[in-house]
């Protein structure tokens, strides 16, 4: 069977340095992978590269099959509609939604973007989302500012799974938010992992967290991948 | 003085308009509209916007005298119960003239604030978010507007174009759009990369909607202050370019060709001078005061449940 | 030294007043290091700020804080100054936003000198010197650059440097770890040790990070909805906690199995009769719902659970 993600001799430049160095890993259907390092081993920047967000100076990220990136540089194309397979969480809450939108309407874009639901759909599928990552109507009806930083992630979770991604990449999802709430978030994470057969690529600074959570993890020095352990 | 006057009705009115207020908060839906009413600056100042437009709009009814009919027996007349205010050096009525040039002007600077922003915020978003070359041609021309010297590039115009409502106000909206463009592309800039917007775009949303559901409205609050601010120094504009008598044909009343045209009589017949005078200051003070509130009500931190 | 009895905090909202502090009293003796835990909201940093005066004016508050036998809330504003950054100093979170980057790194640690009356070419000595305890290699290099050449942990060292620079008896630490990966963690862990070793003020270090707080405190306090539920030994709290929510916090690291607790704290306008903690405990009984626990010695610490 083959990978859901395979990532082949990364390389990047960032202003002539030199961030990644053939890097090289497979996710696999309903897999955490993990992705550790320190700050500036270049772990963010894998993620990035992944989910499309920035060019690379050589090598091939193949995902379902089909090529991202190849020979360096993503396909011409734009976003053909097509719904994307990999979604991202970001490390910070304060800035991973929109702070004029309600939850409910940051939940429901997605779909509002794919044409994927109906009006008169719109609230169910806002409420069996909001169900799904533990949430209730009446934080959806809070703006970002009225919400904690775990409530925020819940709805970007929520955002992101009402298009049924395949892989998430997760930057430090947790690494602002409490102890407990953490917690919260991972286990929520994992759960969902288990419902739906999503794979992620699980980037974090915490060991420990990486030892609780991940099936495999990647150690990531100076922009080299120089192990790669099961858990 | 206006500002004081202000907050001597805030005070006198006291508990009766905090019962009004509430029952007023509970009845509009709107937060902003909400949040708009709990200030007392704000609440007068939109109502005096108010009575101020419906003034302007109802100017042909209210207005004793037509604004243009000349009687020369009556120049320079004092205040009496047949003119309000007086009559300026044609013995035209001031009251009618003021009434009817409040017409003029608010229509003058809406349109010439509604061009501006519209020219303004494309440009700036279109620079700020695709960035590159469009962004350099876009930069340089905000540059350049904003280097001419505005009231001299306005009489050009005029004076090129000829007087008309029209003319004028194309000649300011020319003159006023930079800033708004300058302003607009660095919110842009900042906002284009926060994470909720690099989400929008994995998730698939096109450039267009991207730059209409979040980006324009996350960049949008100094804009509106600004131009909020800015319908009162059109008004000062208008006034200015009348001055110098490049502004409206001779038969629309506008206060500051009013004001240009009372100087010679300052000592003699100062009214004529004065009145225009404070409709000026008056609506200004009233912009001030909005765009001040603005950005209070729109910055979504003023929130205040999201303390600690 | 420093002594809290009885702290009432509240901030009126449009929704309600919301009681971000709930009647805490705790103590710290000379010398020593005491740390409170707590999550986001619980209330923790609004304790650090009201020790120093530094809550906004909508803030109200009752009760008693006592530095050195002196009530904090009588001394005028004078006493406050030179309070502030001579005997109490604050080290505020996030290390990048807390620093000017206009100005050189030394006028940001000779201000503190001068604000107390010690002229510049002395303070800044002085600011070398300690900069150099704290492990800040070549200050001279450092005081001629400006924040952003610093890397996060020097600009954690300056940052303490410039907390430091009074020699206060008393600093308070507000989340120094927040963020940070395991490697800065442990540089912190060592700042810390070199704080006390070297100048042996007390520390009250407000922060999440139960490991943290263990290396670094003698004694921790854990708050749960702006209410102190247990206060006892570093040590103990983080191994063998007794309250219930304590447990949950130990629970809940990674390292021991990421055990989430269910539900989330309670909303603090409307607090519920009895125990904050009744709807998440797994060990409630009835009396948790209708009385609010009273703090109880026991076990060398003291805790606010009808358990005990």
């Amino acid at each position: 069977m083959s990978s859901l993600l395979k990532v082949r001799n990364l390389n990047k430049e960032f202003n002539g340095a030199r961030v990644l160095h053939d890097v090289s890993f497979n996710i696999e259907q309903g897999e955490t992978l993990g992705l550790f390092g320190r700050s500036g081993s270049g772990k963010t920047t894998v993620g990035r590269c992944v989910i499309g967000l920035e060019n690379t100076d050589g090598g091939e990220i193949v995902f379902n099959g089909n090529p991202i990136i190849a020979n360096g540089k993503k396909p011409a194309s734009g976003s053909n509609g097509k719904v994307p397979g990999i979604q991202m969480i970001f490390q910070h809450p304060e800035t991973s939604l929109n702070p004029r939108m309600k939850g409910m309407d940051s939940i429901l874009e997605p779909l509002q973007i794919h044409n994927m639901c109906t009006n008169c759909q719109m609230q169910d599928k806002a409420k069996e989302l909001a169900d799904m990552v533990g949430l209730g109507m009446e934080h959806l009806c809070r703006y970002p500012s009225q919400l904690s930083g775990g409530e925020i992630q819940r709805i970007v979770l929520a955002r992101i799974l009402s298009i049924g991604p395949q892989l998430i990449v997760a930057d430090e999802p947790t690494s602002m938010l409490d102890v407990s709430v953490q917690a919260q978030v991972l286990r929520l994470m994992k759960r969902i992992q288990e419902e739906k057969e999503i794979s992620y690529l699980l980037i974090s600074h915490d060991i420990e967290v990486l030892q609780q959570v991940c099936d495999r993890i990647a150690f990531l020095e100076e922009g080299r991948i120089v192990r790669v352990e099961e858990t | 003085m206006l500002i004081f006057f202000t907050h001597i009705l805030t005070h006198v009115s006291g508990t009766g308009d905090l019962m009004i207020r509430k029952r007023l908060i509970s009845a509009l839906n709107n937060e902003h509209l909400q949040k708009a009413v709990e200030r007392k600056d704000m609440l007068i100042a939109m109502i005096m916007l108010a009575l101020l437009i419906l003034v302007a709009l109802a100017s042909p009814v209210l207005s004793p005298y037509d604004p243009n009919a000349i009687d020369l027996d009556n120049k320079n007349g004092n205040l009496t119960s047949a003119h309000l205010l007086g009559t300026d050096y044609l013995g035209r009525d001031m009251l009618s003239r003021i009434l009817c040039g409040a017409t003029t002007s608010l229509s003058i600077s809406a349109g010439v604030v509604t061009l501006s922003l519209i020219v303004g915020i494309s440009l700036g978003c279109i620079a700020g978010y695709y960035g590159g070359f469009v962004d350099e041609v876009i930069s340089r021309a905000i540059d350049l507007f904003l280097a001419f010297p505005s009231i001299i590039f306005a009489l050009a115009m005029m004076g090129a174009l000829g007087p008309s409502i029209l003319n004028l106000m194309l000649s300011l909206a020319m003159v006023h759009w930079a800033s708004y463009a300058r302003l607009m592309r660095g919110q842009v800039l900042s906002v284009k990369e926060q994470e909720y917007v690099l989400s929008t775009r994995l998730l698939g949303a096109s450039d267009r909607r991207i730059m209409r559901k979040h980006i324009i409205p996350n960049s949008i609050a100094p804009i509106i202050v600004l131009a909020t601010i800015d319908l009162g120094h059109v008004i000062l504009s208008v006034a200015a370019l009348s001055f110098l008598g490049l502004g409206l044909p001779m038969d629309i009343p506008e206060w500051g060709a009013m004001l240009s045209a009372g100087k010679g009589f300052m000592r003699t017949a100062p009214l004529q001078t004065i009145f225009p005078g404070l409709a000026i200051t008056l609506v200004v003070v009233i912009f001030s005061i909005l765009g001040d509130g603005m950005r209070d009500i729109l910055d979504p931190h003023e929130q205040g449940d999201d303390l600690y | 030294m420093l002594e809290v009895k009885d702290l009432f905090v509240e901030f009126p909202t449009r929704n309600g007043s919301v009681k971000a502090v709930d009647g805490v009293s705790f103590s710290i003796k000379e010398g020593e290091s005491f740390g409170i835990i707590g999550e986001t909201g619980s209330g923790k940093s609004v304790i650090g700020l009201a020790i120093l005066r530094l809550l906004p004016p909508t803030a109200r508050i009752r009760g008693t804080i006592l530095f050195e036998g002196r009530d904090v809330y009588t001394m005028n504003s004078r006493e406050m100054r030179e309070m502030r950054g001579r005997f109490v100093s604050l080290m505020p979170q996030n290390p990048a936003t807390s620093l000017n980057p206009v100005l050189k790194n030394s006028i940001q640690v000779s201000e503190v000198f001068e604000q107390h009356g010690i002229k510049r070419a002395e303070g800044l000595k002085k600011a070398k010197d300690i900069m150099s305890k704290l492990l800040l290699t070549d200050p001279g290099r450092v005081c001629d650059q400006y924040p952003y050449q610093l890397s996060g942990g020097m600009k954690q060292r300056l940052l303490a440097s410039i907390s430091l620079s009074m020699h206060p008896q008393l600093m308070i630490a507000d989340e120094p770890t927040k963020g940070l990966d395991n490697e800065s963690r442990e540089k912190t862990v060592e700042l810390f040790d070199k704080i006390r070793s070297e100048y042996g003020s007390s520390m009250l270090i407000i922060t999440h990070d139960l490991d943290f707080a263990r290396d670094v405190c003698d004694r921790v306090a854990v708050m749960y909805s702006g209410r102190m539920v247990e206060i006892n030994k570093a040590g103990t709290i983080v191994t063998s906690p007794s309250h219930p929510y304590a447990k949950g916090l130990v629970q809940a690291l990674p390292r021991n199995g990421l055990v989430p607790m269910d539900g989330q704290s309670p909303g603090r306008i409307n607090l519920p009769d009895g125990c904050l903690f009744y709807q998440r405990c797994k060990s409630r009984k009835d009396v948790c719902k209708k009385q609010v626990p009273v703090m109880k010695i026991f076990e060398g610490g003291r805790v606010s659970c009808h358990l005990y």
